[in-house]
Parts: structure tokens; C-alpha cells; sequence
């Protein structure tokens, strides 16, 4: 047998060696037992010096051959192996992917304030700013000096909260105490007219008290928010307009906004505003009562006795007020049932916002 | 108010259907609240007549008849009732009908005999109290028609708001005046002149108005001879209609006077009315000390001074435009009736009927303001209708004391300024005409109008009361819209802005909002053993709805943890809240309390429930301390730190702490104590805070400056430092820092070990009394990258410096 036959032989038992190679370790060991150091087919090559000059190109082109075909077959068969390889950690590595995620749930905002706030957006766009008073007030400001007469029956104990005076004085009004939880956020109005010259633009959001038993529809605490505008030449046109523009924002362009005359001590003209029914637009349904509308504030312009008390003069300026309830507002949006839902606390409500 | 649309037909012309005048009230100030259809009830009633009566073969107490109902074929029904016979007509529900009570009338067998409808008696009718018979009706009652149209039950009721300014529509004639003044039509006042006769009032009766300042006006009239029973049929339903019950007919024509014209009235029986120089004398004047009368209802009452009575020289016998009294009462005897018809003072009555509780349809309208010029007209309307239901001759003349006549007041009324109220052009002649269908005088002078305005409307006083009136009925729709404002900009002031940041950080880190009730319970002091600074006072209600929301809240803590008792009652175990609102307190000599703006959270539970991928872990003191961390990057507060604190009474010795900013306390944090959590029926863990906003606002720096992202890598060392266990995390931290000079950019405690407790000697990897603490150290520099060689020596120093500072070890 001549050194080329030899070669071609080893030649097929590497190449039948290289494509039984199960993992790309084996296929190294082959790779070292052919061409490593030590190799056999490393060894012809290297021996083909020592071969007659005659012997040496033949089997120079052979082992050459050789070389190639036993390169190639070991860089194909380990191409095989390494994408077989991959599909494999692939396959190891799927999930279902229909298992729930990995979360840290993040808190909602109470849905009272998700309302308050975007009444705030909506006015901070048309120039107003945000005031603030306190929740127990002086019946000066939640009753006098917005125009109600001294007999108003709003002042009653039934309807009122009365808080304990320790200052000594000897209470003025009603019960034992001129000191009250305020129950409408209008005397933020009085306290901003003392402290600031017109233009005054704000919006004045916060609790209120009144002595009514909680029940779905009632509670003894809840949230107003009061809009004041004193300006120059202020009408009730403005009020209408301004409404109207925060009507449709907050529930909606189709909406329709209706004014109807009513009364308030410390507005004339007052309106009450409704606004048309979501669900029948106006036509009357189970959900509105039949009546087409839903009754969402109260406003009016500015009674010139309230100026008077705070020393703004009617003549040169005029002003509107409104105030709302978000409670309604919110149970209107949503469709809540019970207006207890909002203090209770239960996670299963305040998720849902 | 309810307003019979059948009585109110008779005082104004309504040219629209109910509808569309609802619609118009609605739009001009007069809220329609509600529109009752009476008589609807009874469709399916008819009127029949009975043909033959036959008792019923299986049952002595029933009766079988025949009843012709117009149709063609009788009704054969089975009755229980005895009170009629043959030829007697009664109203007949027919099958089908659902009778007021709810009761479907079905074709029945009744002891096996069928019976096709009911006759019925009043009460089942519900028109009547007479529930022991049928409802024998008069023989010329036609056989076949409703019963409802033919009983004059069908008619429209308005329920009508009638604001507190508006105490005119407090009557039919005043409501008649609105509609025609709002639908532009016509209406007729009633006006009667009394046939007099006999004996002049003036000789039988004296009055006296002692306290002018709370009676303008007293006008008296005597009817003699009356025959007291009770009403005729249209008189009783007029009074049923309007809300009111039928008594007898003296007392029901004051009633019917009240409803129609707005003017209370009170019937005394002369006779029992003492006399003064022959006369039956009356006095209206303040109660004098310890005066006691005993009203209509049987009640004694104590009088207080300043309650306005009428009286005779024996003392008082009504109390004035609230409630008359028993002894003078119009009774079945009564022969000769004193009618009185009187203008009371609204302060005073209110007070009086509020003080005693009693408020009636005649307090409401002197509160509200009666109409100082109507009580001539109203008196002789009752002494005519008095006359006339109850017979007796009205004595001539009026006994009509009124010292100072009411004079109409006149106003100016700008047009321009009523333009410049409105926002629309309104046209002088539309202003004129629109107050002259009010039932003003409005005349042209000088470019203004002189209003003058009637004495039914108190409440018009100013010109701005004029403008209302104007546009209320120019029409409010009418009004263009426009949008004043824009001129400047709005925006959120910095508390405003840093309360809305610290809420967005509390929900970032997981917690929802929760809105409580600003009452709470003093009891919840004991329960949480709170202890109230020097001086603090909680804020006392002097009227709370219960002695459990009897004080204001003087922290958040109460209302957080029944939150949580909530919802691990209702079967929610992992709850996370936290609620921004102000406590209040207050201290002697304050009149208002301080209010202060409180962040409060609690953490019961767990984030989430157990899942596939982990369990739920309970929640704990560091759950809570890392909300606080997120809350304090939020709003910029550097420096601040908590430091074990065991003054808390609520909270668990242990794990509970003072937040603290650069040395002050701005709130606390920590787990509930277990005697506390029984009071509050929380199962634990829960963790709770509570912190000052005002504090945080103060201590938060507000946007700080830029500092340069690194550019070189950190070489990184672990360390594991061994220290007694009272050694805290924070001092270990602290002395690291400040050996670790300039190149140590980061310190993080990343291992806490102890040995278990119940390790064996042998296995003890630490000494007795010590914990481990491992701390992951990275070195970097700003200029350059740091080999292992640069690190050395500084790390070196810093290990020997803080073993010392702290007295620990390294770990083997
Ligand atoms: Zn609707």
C-alpha cells in the first residue's frame, strides 16, 4: 500500500469519526487525535520531508487533500453542533409565558382627589390660582360676612357643627359657640377678598362639615370645591361661559350645561347648573330620574353685600362664584352607588380608580 | 309646596300642557320637584250598581251579587260587606286593577264560587278612613264611569321648591301671580266682602298690641252663631290636597285661607277669650317670667321671656304664628269665633317654633315673611267662607290694629347696569314689562327706572334683587357665553406643589389613597395611649352626630387602623395606605385650634399574595422605612434619620423610631403595639407613620445641581465586620463614611448575620452577644481608572479605623 492510500484511509476514518462526534467536546478530541501537536495526519505532514523527492508531490497533493476535506468536515460538523446546542438551551429555557408578571403594585390616588385635581387643571389653565382656609371657622366667615341673615337656618345646631370655644368669649349666635366646622368652602371666598385686590381668580378646594347621617346618599364630611372671580367688568356671561368650558371638559365636548335660577345668600342672581345625562342626553331615562338633567353646582355673581363686608367696591367691580361637591361629581362619573364607599378605605374601592 | 293644578286652573289661565309649565317654573326659579297624577291609582275602578244580592251557599258571612257596570253582561262578585242592598251603587274594581294598597284584583273562587272584581270601601280606595262597609255611593252616581273623574280624584299636583326669598309663592294666589307673571297670561285674585250684620266687632272685641317691634298688624273679626262640623266635601279635599287634614269647618276655612292667600289665621272660641271693660280683650305681647301654656297638641310649656304670645287678662292663650292653645281652642260647642289675622315679626316666630320644636304651615310663613298689607283681605275671606260652611252672621267691621301701615318701597334700577350684571343687552321695555307682570311699578325717569315694589316682596330690596328678577324671567338661556380671564397665568403654589410630589411618591412606592372621616373617638386616646403635649387640648364637638366622632382628629392613626380593621373584616388582608389631611388641636383661652397638615401611612399584610413565583412576605417595620425613603427622595430631604424611640406608647418597644430632620422630630414610624392592635381589632403586624408636611416642606432643598455621571470603573470590596449587637447598622455605616476619605464612593449594607439561636456551641460561626454586618465598598476615582494597588492602603486604613471606632472585628 502506497503512503496515498494510507493518507485517503485515515482521511475516511476521520471524516466517518468527525461526523459521529455527539458534542463539540468529542469533536475536539477528534479534532487533537487528527490535527493536534501530536496528531497522526500532523505527523505525515510533518514527515514529508524525510520522503524520497520523487514520493513528494504526489503525496504532498494528497495529504494536502487530505488536510482540507478533514478541515472542512470538522468545521461543518461543528457548525451542526452549535446551533444544535443553542436550540437545545432554546428549548431548556422556554416558559409559559401566559404566567402571571412579577409586580410591585403602585398605589392609586383616592378618587375624590383624581376628581379635585382635575378640576384644578382645567381652572389653573384659565388663570386661576389655588387658596386654602381653615376647616374650622368662625361663623363670621362661613355665615356673616356671606350674607346670611343672623336667623339663617343653616346656623341651627341640627344642621351645623359647633365646635367648643375655650377663648372664653361670650358666643354671639346660635348654641354656645361662634366657632364651627365650615360647611361650604365659600368662606375661602371672604378670607381671599380680605387678604387681595381684585383681579382675583381662584379656585378653593376642600372638606366641608355638615350634620347629615351617612347614608348612600349623605355623609357628614365631604369635599366642595368653590371657584371666585372679582374683576373688572366681570358679567354673567362669564360665569355661564366659564362653566360651560369646565362642563365639557371634565365630562365631556356632548355634553349640554343648563342654568336655572335659584337662591344662595351670598349670590344674586344664583343658578343651580345641570348637566345633560350621559346616558339619554337630555331626552329623560331611569338613570337621571327622567328629567334629562343632573344637577352638578350652584353659582352666582357676587352679592354686593359680600363686597361690602370685605370692603370691595361693587360699583367698579363684579365677580362670580360657583361651588361643587366632588362627591356627587365623582358618584356621577362613576356610577357609585353609596357615598360612604369613599372614607371607608376598603383597598377593593380605591383600587379601581 | 303643593300645588293642585285642578285649584290653581281656578286663580290663573294656563295655555300649555303641564309639561311645558313644569319646564317654564323650572327656568325661572321655581323648581317643579316632583308632579303626583292623582287618581291614577284607581284605573280599573268603576262605578256600579248592584242588581240582586244572594247569600252565598257555603258561607253565612258572604253575599253573592250581581253588579251592573256598564258592560254587557253584569259582574257576578262575592262580598263580605253588610252595609248595602240591591239598587245601592259602590265603586267596583274591576280585574286587572291595582288598588293603592298594592292589591291585584284577580278573578277569584271564593268558597267555590267565582267572582270576577271587588266592591270596594274607602279605605281600600284609600280616599277615606271608613273601612267598615262598602262605599255606598249617592243614587245619581252614573253606573259604568271611573269612579276617580266622577269622585273629582283625578287632578295634577305640583311639588313646587320655594326658595327661602320667595315666601309670595307660599300660597295658590301667590304661585297663580308667578305663572301668569312667567307663561305671560292673566290670573284673579279671590277677594270677598263679608255680609255683615248684628253687633259691631268693635263692641264685642278690644285688641292691643303691646310689643309693636314684633306684631305690625293684628286684625280681628267675629263670627257668631256658628254651627261647628265638619266640612263640606270641596272644602275637605281642597285642604287634603294641600297637605292637610280636615278637622272641622271653622278650623278648615283658616286652613283653606292659608293655602289660598298665604295668610296663617287662628280661630279662638270667643267665649272662652277673658274680657276687660265687657269686651273679650286681647294682648299680643312678650311672655312675662314663668308664664306657662298649655297648646292644641296637650302640651304644657314653659315660656321664654321673649316669646311673643296673644293674650287676655288671664294670660296667655296662643302663641303667636305658632300654635294656639288649648283652653281657647274652636270645640264642637263653640258658638261665637274669634278670628284672628295678624302680621308676626319672622326673628321672633322662628325662634319660638324652633325652641319649642313645633313647626307648623303658619311658623314656616311668618319666617319666611307675610305679607304686611294682606291681613284685611284674608280676614274677611274666613269670615265669609266661615259663614257660609258653618252659618253664623259676621259681625260688621274689623277690629284692625295696625300702628304703622307697611309703605311699598321704591328702587332705582339702572338699564346699563343691568347689562352690565347680565353680559346681554336687555331692552328697557322687556325690563318694564317683566316687572310689571311681577306686580311692580316700574317708570321711566331720567334715562332710570323708579320700581316701587309690592309688599308681598320682601326680598326685593336692592337694585341688584331687580336684575335677577329681570333676568330669571329674560331668560337665563338667553345670556351669551363668553370667557373672561387668561390674563395671567395660572399655577400651584410650592405647598401645593411638594403635597401633590409627596403624594405621587407614597403611591410610587405603593401605597393608595385614603380620604376619613376628620371626626374621631376621645376614647381612642386611652386605646392608643396617646399623650397629649403640654397644654393640647383635642378640638370638642359641641354637637357631634355621636359620642364615637365626638372630637376633631388629632392624628391619623385612628382612622388608619380601623381602615385596617375594615378590611381584614371584609377578607382584605394586604392593605396600604396613607392619607394627607390636617389634625387639629386646640389648648385653653384658644378660640380656633391649630391645624396642622399630617402624612400618615399603615402597611398590614403583604404587596401582593403568594404567586407562583414567591410568597407573600408579611410586611414589617423596614417595609414601612423604605416607603419613607421614597417619600424622602421625593421631596429632597437629605439628612434625616430615624432613632429608636420607646415614648411612643402605640407603637411596639423595638421597632418603632422617631423620624428626625437635622435634629428635629418631624414624626414617627413603627410597628402597632399588640395591646393596641386588640384595641383597634387589627390583626399584625401593621406598620404605621405619621409625619409633619410642614416639617418635610422645610427640610426638603428643592432642586439641587448636577453632579457628573462616573467615567471610571470602581474597584469593589467586600467587607464583613463583626459587632456587639447594640452596635447600630448607622453607626457602623457612618464610621465607614467618614473613614473612607475621598476615593470611597459608596458604602452598602448588603448582609446582616446572626447566629441561629439555637446553635449548638460547636456550630457557632460568631461570638456570643454579636452580629455580622457585610458591607459592599466601592472605590472610584473622578480622573482616573483605580488599580487593586491604588485602593490598598486606603482600604487598609478604613478597615483599621472603623474596627476601632466600633469595637468589632472582621469577620473570619
Ligand atoms: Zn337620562
Amino acid at each position: 500500500m502506497s503512503i496515498a492510500d494510507d493518507l485517503r484511509s485515515m482521511r475516511d476514518d476521520a471524516v466517518r469519526r468527525i461526523d459521529q462526534a455527539s458534542d463539540l467536546e468529542a469533536l475536539e478530541a477528534v479534532r487533537i487525535e487528527y490535527l493536534g501537536k501530536k496528531g497522526s495526519l500532523t505527523a505525515i505532514l510533518r514527515g514529508l520531508g524525510s520522503l524520497p523527492a520523487d514520493e513528494r508531490p504526489v503525496v504532498g497533493k494528497v495529504s494536502n487533500e487530505v488536510r482540507v476535506a478533514v478541515e472542512d468536515a470538522l468545521s461543518a460538523r461543528r457548525e451542526t453542533l452549535r446551533s444544535a446546542r443553542m436550540e437545545a438551551r432554546i428549548a431548556a429555557e422556554a416558559v409559559d409565558v401566559t404566567l402571571p408578571g412579577r409586580r410591585r403594585r403602585a398605589g392609586t390616588e383616592h378618587v375624590i382627589d383624581q376628581i379635585v385635581d382635575e378640576i384644578v387643571e382645567t381652572f389653573l389653565g384659565l388663570g386661576y390660582t389655588v387658596a386654602e382656609g381653615p376647616e374650622v371657622e368662625l361663623d363670621y366667615y362661613n355665615f356673616t360676612a356671606l350674607n346670611h341673615p343672623p336667623d339663617h337656618p343653616a346656623r341651627a345646631l341640627q344642621d351645623t357643627f359647633y365646635v367648643r370655644d375655650l377663648s372664653g368669649d361670650v358666643a354671639t349666635v346660635e348654641g354656645e359657640s361662634d366657632v364651627l366646622l365650615r360647611t361650604h368652602t365659600s368662606p375661602v371666598q371672604v378670607h381671599v377678598m380680605e387678604r387681595q385686590e381684585p383681579p382675583i381668580y381662584v379656585l378653593a378646594p376642600g372638606k366641608v362639615y355638615r350634620r347629615d347621617v351617612a347614608d348612600p346618599s349623605h355623609l357628614p364630611q365631604f369635599t366642595q370645591i368653590e371657584g371666585l372671580v372679582v374683576d373688572e367688568g366681570i358679567t354673567f356671561g362669564d360665569l355661564k361661559g366659564t362653566l360651560e368650558f369646565f362642563v365639557k371638559r371634565m365630562f365631556g365636548e356632548d355634553r349640554r350645561v343648563r342654568l336655572r335660577p335659584h337662591f344662595f345668600p351670598f349670590t344674586e342672581p344664583s343658578a343651580e347648573v345641570d348637566v345633560s345625562c350621559a346616558i339619554c342626553g337630555g331626552e329623560g331615562c331611569r338613570s337621571c330620574g327622567g328629567e334629562g338633567w343632573l344637577e352638578i353646582l350652584g353659582c352666582g355673581m357676587v352679592d354686593p353685600n359680600v363686597f361690602g363686608y370685605v370692603g370691595i367696591d361693587p360699583e367698579r367691580y363684579t365677580g362670580f362664584a360657583f361651588g361643587m361637591g366632588a362627591e356627587r361629581i365623582a358618584a356621577l362619573k362613576y356610577g357609585i352607588p353609596d357615598l360612604r364607599l369613599f372614607v371607608e378605605g376598603d383597598m377593593r374601592f380605591l383600587r379601581q380608580f | 309646596m303643593r300645588v293642585s293644578l285642578k285649584w290653581l286652573r281656578e286663580l290663573v289661565d294656563i295655555e300649555m300642557d303641564v309639561a311645558e309649565l313644569c319646564a317654564r317654573l323650572d327656568m325661572t326659579g321655581t323648581k317643579v320637584e316632583a308632579v303626583h297624577t292623582l287618581g291614577e291609582a284607581l284605573d280599573g275602578v268603576v262605578i256600579g250598581q248592584v242588581l240582586e244580592c244572594e247569600p252565598h251557599p257555603d258561607a253565612d258571612r258572604l253575599r253573592y251579587c250581581t253588579v251592573d257596570v256598564g258592560s254587557e253582561e253584569p259582574l257576578r262578585i262575592v262580598c263580605g260587606a253588610t252595609n248595602f242592598s240591591a239598587g245601592d251603587k259602590v265603586p267596583v274594581a274591576t280585574v286587572g286593577t291595582v288598588l293603592p294598597g298594592g292589591l291585584e284584583i284577580k278573578k277569584a273562587k271564593l268558597r267555590g264560587v267565582e267572582s270576577h272584581g271587588m266592591m270596594c270601601s274607602a279605605t281600600e280606595l284609600g280616599v277615606g278612613a271608613d273601612a267598615s262597609g262598602l262605599l255606598v255611593l249617592p243614587a245619581n252616581a252614573p253606573v259604568g264611569e271611573p269612579y276617580a273623574s266622577w269622585a273629582g280624584l283625578s287632578d295634577t299636583v305640583l311639588e313646587l321648591e320655594v326658595t327661602p326669598n320667595r315666601p309670595d309663592c307660599l300660597s295658590m294666589a301667590g304661585v297663580a301671580r308667578e305663572v301668569a307673571a312667567v307663561t305671560g297670561t292673566g290670573y284673579r285674585v279671590p277677594a270677598s266682602e263679608p255680609e255683615e250684620s248684628g253687633t259691631p266687632a268693635g263692641e264685642l272685641v278690644s285688641v292691643s298690641i303691646a310689643d309693636p317691634d314684633l306684631c305690625t298688624r293684628y286684625a280681628a273679626r267675629v263670627i257668631a252663631g256658628v254651627r261647628i262640623g265638619p266640612s263640606p266635601d270641596w272644602l275637605a279635599e281642597r285642604v287634603t290636597a294641600a297637605g292637610a287634614r280636615p278637622i272641622n269647618n271653622v278650623v278648615d276655612v283658616t286652613n283653606y285661607v292659608l293655602y289660598e292667600l298665604g295668610q296663617p289665621l287662628h280661630a279662638f272660641d270667643l267665649d272662652t277669650i277673658a274680657a276687660a271693660d265687657g269686651r273679650a280683650a286681647i294682648i299680643v305681647r312678650r311672655a312675662k317670667p314663668g308664664e306657662r301654656l298649655t297648646t292644641l297638641d296637650g302640651q304644657d310649656r314653659g315660656l321664654a321671656a321673649d316669646t311673643l304670645v296673644i293674650a287676655d287678662p288671664s294670660g296667655p292663650v296662643a302663641l303667636a304664628g305658632v300654635m294656639g292653645g288649648e283652653a281657647t281652642e274652636v270645640s264642637a260647642g263653640t258658638v261665637d269665633v274669634l278670628l284672628e289675622s295678624a302680621c308676626f315679626d319672622p326673628a321672633s316666630t322662628s325662634r319660638t317654633s324652633r325652641r319649642l320644636g313645633l313647626i307648623s304651615e303658619a311658623s314656616l310663613r311668618f319666617e319666611r315673611g307675610v305679607d304686611p298689607e294682606l291681613q284685611r283681605r284674608a280676614v274677611d275671606r274666613a269670615a265669609q267662607l266661615i259663614a257660609e260652611v258653618a252659618g253664623g252672621a259676621v259681625a260688621s267691621g274689623v277690629v284692625d290694629v295696625y300702628p304703622a301701615p307697611a309703605v311699598p318701597r321704591t328702587l332705582t334700577l339702572r338699564p346699563e347696569r343691568v347689562a352690565a350684571i347680565i353680559g346681554a343687552e336687555v331692552l328697557t321695555s322687556d325690563i318694564v314689562s317683566i316687572l310689571t307682570s311681577l306686580g311692580m311699578v316700574a317708570e321711566e325717569a331720567e334715562g332710570d327706572l323708579v320700581v316701587t315694589v309690592p309688599t308681598f316682596r320682601p326680598d326685593l330690596e336692592r337694585e341688584i334683587d331687580l336684575i335677577e328678577e329681570v333676568l330669571r324671567v329674560w331668560g337665563m338661556d338667553r345670556v351669551p357665553s363668553t370667557l373672561p380671564g387668561g390674563r395671567r397665568a395660572g399655577s400651584l403654589g410650592e405647598a401645593q406643589r411638594v403635597q401633590r410630589a409627596a403624594g405621587r411618591a407614597l403611591r410610587a412606592a405603593g401605597l393608595c389613597e385614603h380620604i376619613g372621616f376628620a371626626f374621631a373617638d376621645p376614647a381612642d386616646a386611652d386605646r392608643l395611649g396617646w399623650e397629649f403635649g403640654p397644654g393640647e387640648l383635642p378640638v370638642r364637638l359641641i354637637n357631634p352626630m355621636s359620642e364615637e366622632q365626638s372630637v376633631m382628629r388629632w392624628t391619623l392613626l385612628g382612622g388608619l387602623l380601623r381602615a385596617v380593621s375594615n378590611n381584614q373584616r371584609r377578607g382584605v388582608p394586604d392593605v396600604h395606605l396613607y392619607e394627607i389631611a390636617n389634625v387639629f388641636l386646640t389648648a385653653e383661652g384658644r378660640k380656633l385650634p391649630k391645624e396642622r397638615l399630617m402624612i400618615g401611612g399603615v402597611m398590614a399584610g403583604a404587596w401582593e399574595r403568594p404567586s407562583w413565583h414567591g410568597d407573600a412576605r408579611p410586611l414589617d417595620f423596614f417595609d414601612g422605612k423604605g416607603v419613607l425613603e421614597t417619600l424622602m427622595d421625593a421631596l429632597d430631604v437629605d439628612r434625616w434619620q430615624v432613632r429608636a424611640t420607646t415614648d411612643r406608647a402605640w407603637l411596639q418597644p423595638g421597632r418603632s423610631a422617631d423620624v428626625v430632620v437635622r435634629g428635629d422630630v418631624v414624626g414617627w414610624i413603627g410597628e402597632v403595639a399588640p395591646g393596641v392592635l386588640d384595641a383597634f381589632e387589627c390583626a399584625g403586624p401593621v406598620t404605621v407613620f405619621e409625619l409633619s408636611f410642614k416639617s418635610l416642606l422645610k427640610a426638603g432643598k428643592g432642586t439641587g445641581s448636577y453632579v457628573e455621571v462616573p467615567r471610571y470603573p470602581a474597584v469593589n470590596l467586600d467587607i464583613a465586620i463583626v459587632v456587639p449587637e447594640d452596635v447600630t447598622a448607622e453607626r457602623v455605616t457612618a464610621a465607614i463614611r467618614s473613614a473612607g476619605g475621598e476615593l470611597l464612593e459608596d458604602a452598602r449594607l448588603f448582609d446582616v448575620y446572626r447566629d441561629p439561636a439555637d446553635s449548638a456551641p460547636g456550630e457557632r460561626r460568631l461570638p456570643e452577644g454579636t452580629k455580622s454586618l457585610a458591607f459592599a465598598l466601592s472605590y472610584r476615582s473622578a480622573e482616573r481608572t483605580l488599580s487593586d494597588e491604588d485602593v490598598a492602603p486606603a482600604h487598609e486604613r478604613l478597615v483599621k479605623t472603623v474596627l476601632k471606632k466600633v469595637g468589632g472585628s472582621m469577620r473570619a
